[in-house]
């Protein structure tokens, strides 16, 4: 059983009769990044606490590095960091006395604490900031602080929930960095967020949830391989190109039903890879000038908005 | 063991070092200063004022309980949302995902609220040492007084630290926590007042008159002049209170308990000297049953009127005859505060079973 990473089999959790888990599954493996993606009130975070130990399921088994965190809260507790998707801080504990304290709670001597909140102010780059009251952080910076928190005891597993909101982009690039980082250094990393082409980058792999259950491998397969908008620009203007694609397309067995336009060039609705580097080779081939094809929206999303067509269907 | 300790000593350091970083502590510790010196000022000079050396017993124990109102009144302030009030803030479950327990987190926390509360006690040290430099304030008094505050102080505190655990919204434990040192200070009172209504006894009382008619006077002196006859003996019967069968009310009140717990000073005459020893006089006689049957020959008496046969207990006398209580009141304090923490423990342990209605418990 200490197969490390996550296990979750067939949790089910309810509050006074809301079901906020029906029957999630999931397997995180370690070194690799694992997208927890569902629409608001899918269950994500509750399934995040349950995790992070501070829920206990109703039913269903829960490994985390092979520890039952109900069991074992302890244990538990010493291979995990949670990032809390609220931003709570000790607003007037400076940014370095709450990763000391942090590190003194998860019983870490006096000296090394005071060393790794160093190391992880240089990590997440609040060195300016260090010493003053967290009360002062933007809302950004706090997010730093509370992944910074998370890493204190230097978890083999991390749970991150909605870790990118709030971000500006160049701290989204910044964080996604570390995450892969922090992956590839055989951590487990299970983030959870909304922010699907954000995930599209860093996770290796992805669970879906809707109405606290985790879509199956069979229908997640079905949804990949749906039909899909393709975006192509070309350099040759408007209607002379629209016609140019079309005849390619027509070429590689594509009917004209799937082709449309919008403001910025043309999107073809493609069945699949293969099919895709048909429609490719068949524009080359009628010379046309191409300068874009590639997928209209990210694998993530793609997945994401098909599983929930399927739904409303 | 060790390791245990040294959790709850960094629940401890963080509460704290938030505490005293918050402007509203030190306006609150100030303003006690003050008043304390007001109370310490007026006291002294109006008692100075009779020339008693013995005034200082006086001045100290009135200030001491001005000081167990102050801490009482300040303490739930500071403890009754230290559980919940982290929970709004968002930065409860940080401190649950780590390796202290639910345990050492509710008593770091009550740790925190006691050091707290006893800085208002440290603030008032001067002006009680100013009371001892008066004079007449055994060293006894000073040595019990100090401690049962202090303890009085933790009590509170736990019950707010505790409550703020148990209860979910901030301000309700708050207030629930003023309740219950309003119940204790001043329910024991009202309870025993109520309880004293309902419980009466009937008093026998026979009564022995001189018969004026029949006996011969000095018309002008009232002396006696020949024989005294007595009258036929009048019997009236009527209800009385009886608090020696509710007086234990008054032990669970913190003031009865920090009054009873100071050993007693009396004067020649066997009255008290201080506040303590004539708060826990009361609650002595309190204890003491009514005479059931009461015979008063009058008649008998006329001769030797002013004999000063009179035999009213003194304090002292009382003391002499009655059981002390303060350490019940002392240990149903402690009950309730061990409850309060323990609940509170219970209510903070994760993984939770339980989520309170309409909140997150990150």
């Amino acid at each position: 059983m200490a197969a490390g990473g996550i296990q979750v089999e067939g949790v089910r959790r309810s509050f006074a009769g809301v079901h906020a888990l029906v029957d999630a599954s999931l397997d995180a493996p370690p070194g690799a990044v694992t997208g927890l993606i569902g629409p608001n009130g899918s269950g994500k975070t509750t399934l995040m606490l349950i995790l992070a130990s501070l829920l206990r399921p109703d039913a269903g088994s829960v490994r985390v590095d092979g520890v039952d965190p109900v069991a074992d809260p302890a244990g538990a507790r010493r291979a995990l960091g949670w990032m809390p998707d609220i931003l709570g801080s000790w607003a007037t504990l400076t940014v370095r006395e709450t990763l000391v304290t942090t590190g003194r709670l998860h019983g870490i001597g006096k000296e090394a604490a005071r060393q790794r909140a160093a190391e992880l102010i240089a990590l997440i780059g609040l060195e300016q900031l260090a010493d003053r009251p967290t009360r002062v952080l933007s809302r950004g910076q706090k997010q730093k602080l509370s992944l910074a928190r998370a890493l204190v005891h230097d978890p083999s597993v991390l749970l991150l929930d909605e870790p990118a909101s709030g971000l500006d982009p160049a701290a989204r690039i910044e964080l996604r960095v570390l995450v892969r980082r922090l992956a590839d250094e055989g951590r487990t990393v299970l983030v959870s967020s909304h922010v699907l082409a954000e995930l599209d980058e860093m996770a290796d792999g992805a669970v879906y949830l809707e109405q606290g259950a985790t879509a199956s491998a069979e229908r997640l397969e079905r949804a990949r391989t749906s039909l899909r908008e393709w975006r192509i620009r070309t350099l040759d203007p408007g209607e002379q190109g629209a016609g140019l694609v079309a005849a390619a397309a027509r070429a590689a067995g594509i009917e004209a039903e799937r082709m449309r336009a919008d403001h910025q060039g043309l999107l073809v609705q493609v069945s699949g890879d293969a099919e895709a580097a048909a429609l490719l080779a068949a524009l080359v081939a009628g010379g046309v000038r191409i300068s874009a094809f590639a997928p209209a929206v990210g694998d993530l999303e793609h997945t994401f908005l098909d599983l929930g067509r399927e739904h409303l269907a | 063991m060790s390791a245990y300790l040294s959790g709850i000593g960094v629940v401890v350091g963080l509460e704290l070092k938030q505490r005293v970083r918050s402007v509203a502590w030190y306006v609150l510790l100030g303003v006690s200063g003050f008043l304390v010196l007001v109370v310490t000022a007026v006291l002294g000079l109006s008692l100075g004022a009779f020339g008693n050396d013995d005034v200082g017993g006086a001045v100290f124990s009135a200030l001491i309980f001005f000081v167990l109102l102050l801490g009482t009144l300040v303490s739930p302030a500071v403890s009754g949302n230290a559980v919940n009030g982290d929970r709004d803030a968002g930065t409860l479950a940080t401190t649950q995902v780590t390796q202290a327990s639910a345990g050492q987190l509710v008593l770091g926390k009550f740790v925190a609220a006691w050091l707290t509360a006893l800085s208002f006690l440290a603030v008032s040290v001067p002006f009680l040492i100013v009371a001892v430099v008066i004079g007449g304030v055994p060293l006894a008094t000073v040595l019990v007084a100090i401690p049962v505050v202090a303890v009085e102080l933790g009590v509170v505190a736990a019950v707010g630290v505790g409550l703020s655990g148990v209860i979910q919204r901030p301000l309700f434990s708050v207030v629930v926590t003023y309740l219950t040192v309003a119940a204790l200070s001043l329910g024991t009172l009202i309870a025993f007042g109520l309880a004293m209504l309902t419980v009466r006894t009937e008093v026998t009382t026979t009564y022995v008159d001189v018969d004026y008619e029949a006996s011969e006077f000095d018309e002008q002196t009232g002396e006696i002049t020949g024989e005294i006859v007595c009258a036929d003996p009048v019997t009236s019967t009527y209800e009385v209170p009886r608090a020696d069968t509710v007086w234990w009310l008054l032990a669970a009140n913190p003031y009865v308990v920090l009054a009873d717990a100071v050993p007693p000073s009396f004067d020649r005459d066997g009255n008290g000297l201080d506040l303590f020893t004539g708060i826990a006089g009361q609650v002595r006689q309190a204890q003491i049953a009514p005479e059931v049957e009461d015979f008063v020959d009058y008649c008998a008496e006329y001769d030797n009127l002013y004999s000063g046969s009179t035999d009213y207990d003194t304090v002292e006398d009382v003391y002499g005859k009655t059981v002390p209580s303060w350490f019940v009141g002392l240990a149903i304090h402690v009950a309730i505060a061990a409850v309060a923490l323990w609940g509170a423990t219970r209510a903070t342990r994760t993984p939770s079973v339980r989520l309170a209605k309409g909140s997150r418990i990150a």
